[in-house]
């Protein structure tokens, strides 16, 4: 697709371009008529003031030329030319004509006459000529010539000068659509920041802050944020009833058995079956929870509150087991991430780190580039390493000897991968047993 | 040892009483939310095990408004909801505890057993008074060694005295922790259970102090 950009600017110069040829071919045709004209009506004063003169002086010609006193006919071959026939046939001319003479005029043309020759010097010339009749009745040929060079020159001059003002024009028209289409798409520009910037934040797009043409599709904008979070709220709901659902039965069923079971009945079979179905249940909902993260945009999690949340919890459990939790948690971190989605990849890894430890626990947080990264720590057997993959990948549990699922380190692991981010495995080099490390992002995708 | 049990399906509620009452715990049901509140608030409960999902009133709003009440009586939350979010709510909320669907039933009876034992100051799951062993996880009682049977009823207030040891139990106390909510409560039957108790276990264990109560004096 062509950028609305170069759209509006190409638009602009095809516009423009067309409205200066018509404004230069326009201007240029009318100042040339102009220019004509007032060639023409010089002309003619000149040939009125030498038929002036040839009135008032028709007794002594010689005195004619005295008389024009304009020293345009002074010099030799200067372009401007007269020249007055006596009813005899005898001529005067302007000094400026020299040996040369006008053509002779038309002697059947009646009134005044402009006519284009080839003058003294060989450019074109234009004349005027006129036979008038003096009071005595005499007939005289008054003719006056000038020369078209000037007229050309000007006209060159004009051209020149409309072609440097238009194209100072153009240049300004094209810096000015430039300017205009930046202001006009500076909304539009806005918007796909603002959009970026609530991408990295809560809330929704304020419609207020656009011009009339970009707020509908602000409120477009809006209503798509809005189905999509009410499309993760609603699956997570739905999983929510789903497995509570299924999660009683499934207690009464079991708590059936294992009375039956220590009656002596030989139900082994039907509980361990119950197991497998329990833990593909918990595993279900819990992708089924990974997958709605990855749909949850604009979320946002405070470390402070939420780490300090789930920390009160596992302190008093700890307590109550005699081991100890330290945490280093620098203020005002946060990670984008739903805050049920974190605490329940905290949760795991933490309660995970509790059940297999000797007496510690350590949390350490700390921020890197556009991640936060939290290692959790134990004193406890750890993993062997070739077992990592399995326990982030596959949920199987590699230890029997304590109660769970063994689900946790990797319903951590898929929680935390729906959200861009990773679990990875170590042996800790603080308390000697297992280092589960999370990388969660701190902004957008 | 009285258990409030608030959860709405009637089997499972069943199945928790029956087993608690096998190990000698008074048990009440109920199915609903605004019951299970007035209940919490009015009985002296040793635990109170509320399933989340309770008609009427769900368990975290029963639970905040006991807490705000002043109600200090240990709960479990009893929940299908597993996820950690949920339980740190319970747990904030004011839950002491804090148990999945679907759970195994020994668990249950631990935690049961852990909070009772928690909510009295002791650590250690066996009371120990001179030669007479109680040990909570069996309610088995030894005297030198030997074991020595003894009634639901006589388990009952023998854990009930043992857990508040040291303190002077009445009898009215000690039978609104011995029966149920519409069980038949006739204080002259607990001075019974008290002799029957002296004759298996000794006169030392139990003192009488003459119109107030009983008391299982502590070591110091």
């Amino acid at each position: 697709m062509i950028s609305l950009r170069t759209r509006a600017v190409v638009a602009g110069i095809i516009w423009a371009s067309f409205a200066i040829l018509i404004g230069v071919f326009g201007l240029a045709r009318y100042l040339e008529n102009q220019t004509q004209s007032q060639f023409n009506e010089q002309l003619l004063d000149r040939h009125l003031l030498v038929a002036i003169e040839v009135a008032n002086y028709a007794d002594t010609p010689d005195r004619i030329a005295q008389a024009i006193a304009n020293p345009v006919y002074l010099r030799p071959m200067s372009g401007q030319y007269w020249q007055v026939t006596r009813p005899d046939g005898m001529v005067y001319v302007s000094p400026s004509l020299g040996d040369a003479r006008l053509p002779d005029a038309d002697p059947g043309n009646q009134g005044i006459q402009i006519v284009n020759f080839v003058g003294p010097r060989g450019d074109m010339v234009r004349g005027v000529e006129e036979r008038i009749t003096l009071e005595d009745g005499s007939v005289w040929t008054v003719q006056v010539a000038s020369s078209l060079l000037a007229l050309t020159e000007d006209r060159a001059r004009l051209r020149n000068n409309l072609a440097v003002a238009f194209g100072l024009i153009a240049v300004i028209g094209i810096i000015s659509a430039f300017l205009q289409v930046t202001a006009t798409l500076r909304p539009l520009n806005a918007l796909r920041r603002d959009v970026l910037t609530r991408w990295n934040t809560e809330g929704n797009l304020e419609p207020d802050g656009y011009p009339l043409e970009v707020a509908p599709l602000v409120n477009d904008i809006n209503t798509l944020i809005e189905r999509n979070r009410g499309i993760v709220s609603r699956s997570r709901r739905q999983a929510a009833d789903l497995a509570h659902a299924i999660k009683t039965p499934a207690a009464i069923v079991r708590n059936e058995l294992e009375s039956l079971r220590s009656g002596g009945q030989p139900v082994q079979r039907a509980i361990d079956a119950l197991d497998r179905l329990d833990a593909q249940l918990k595993r279900s909902f819990a992708r089924m929870r990974a997958d709605g993260g990855n749909a949850a945009v604009q979320t946002f999690t405070d470390l402070d509150t939420s780490l300090g949340r789930l920390l009160r919890a596992f302190r008093s459990m700890a307590q109550n087991e005699n081991k100890r939790l330290e945490i280093d948690l620098p203020k005002g971190l946060r990670v984008r991430m739903d805050q049920a989605d974190f605490e329940e990849v905290m949760g795991n890894l933490i309660d995970n780190a509790m059940k297999w430890s000797q007496s510690q626990i350590s949390i350490t947080v700390k921020k890197r580039d556009s991640a936060v990264e939290i290692k959790i720590q134990d004193d406890g057997p750890g993993i062997p390493e070739d077992a990592y993959e399995m326990a982030t990948l596959s949920g199987q549990r590699l230890d029997t000897s304590k109660p769970g699922t063994g689900l946790g380190l990797a319903i951590a692991a898929d929680l935390a991968h729906a959200y861009g981010g990773k679990v990875s495995l170590s042996v800790s080099d603080r308390l000697g047993g297992l280092a589960a490390t999370v990388h969660l992002k701190t902004s957008g995708l | 040892m009285r258990i409030l049990v608030a959860e709405d399906e009637l089997v499972l509620a069943q199945q928790i009483k029956s087993v608690l009452s096998s190990e000698g715990r008074v048990v009440d049901l109920t199915h609903d939310g605004s019951e299970a509140q007035f209940l919490g608030e009015t009985e002296p409960y040793d635990v109170i095990i509320l399933d989340i999902g309770l008609p009427q009133r769900d368990g975290i709003t029963i639970l905040k408004s006991l807490r705000a009440k002043k109600v200090t009586t240990p709960v479990l939350i009893l929940s299908a909801r597993d996820g950690w979010s949920d339980r740190v709510d319970g747990l904030d909320a004011g839950a002491d505890d804090y148990l999945t669907k679907p759970f195994h039933m020994p668990e249950l009876s631990a935690r049961v057993r852990a909070m009772i034992r928690r909510k009295s100051g002791q650590t250690d799951p066996v009371f120990r008074k001179e030669s007479i062993v109680f040990d909570t996880r069996s309610n088995q009682v030894t005297v030198d060694g030997i074991p020595t049977s003894l009634t639901a009823q006589e388990v009952a207030v023998l854990s009930y005295l043992f857990h508040n040891a040291g303190r002077l139990v009445s009898r009215t106390e000690l039978s609104e922790h011995i029966y149920e909510y519409d069980g038949d409560r006739d204080s002259n039957t607990i001075a019974v259970f008290v002799n029957r108790l002296r004759k298996k276990l000794g006169n030392e264990l139990i003192e009488t102090v003459r119109g107030r109560g009983y008391v299982i004096k502590t070591a110091a």
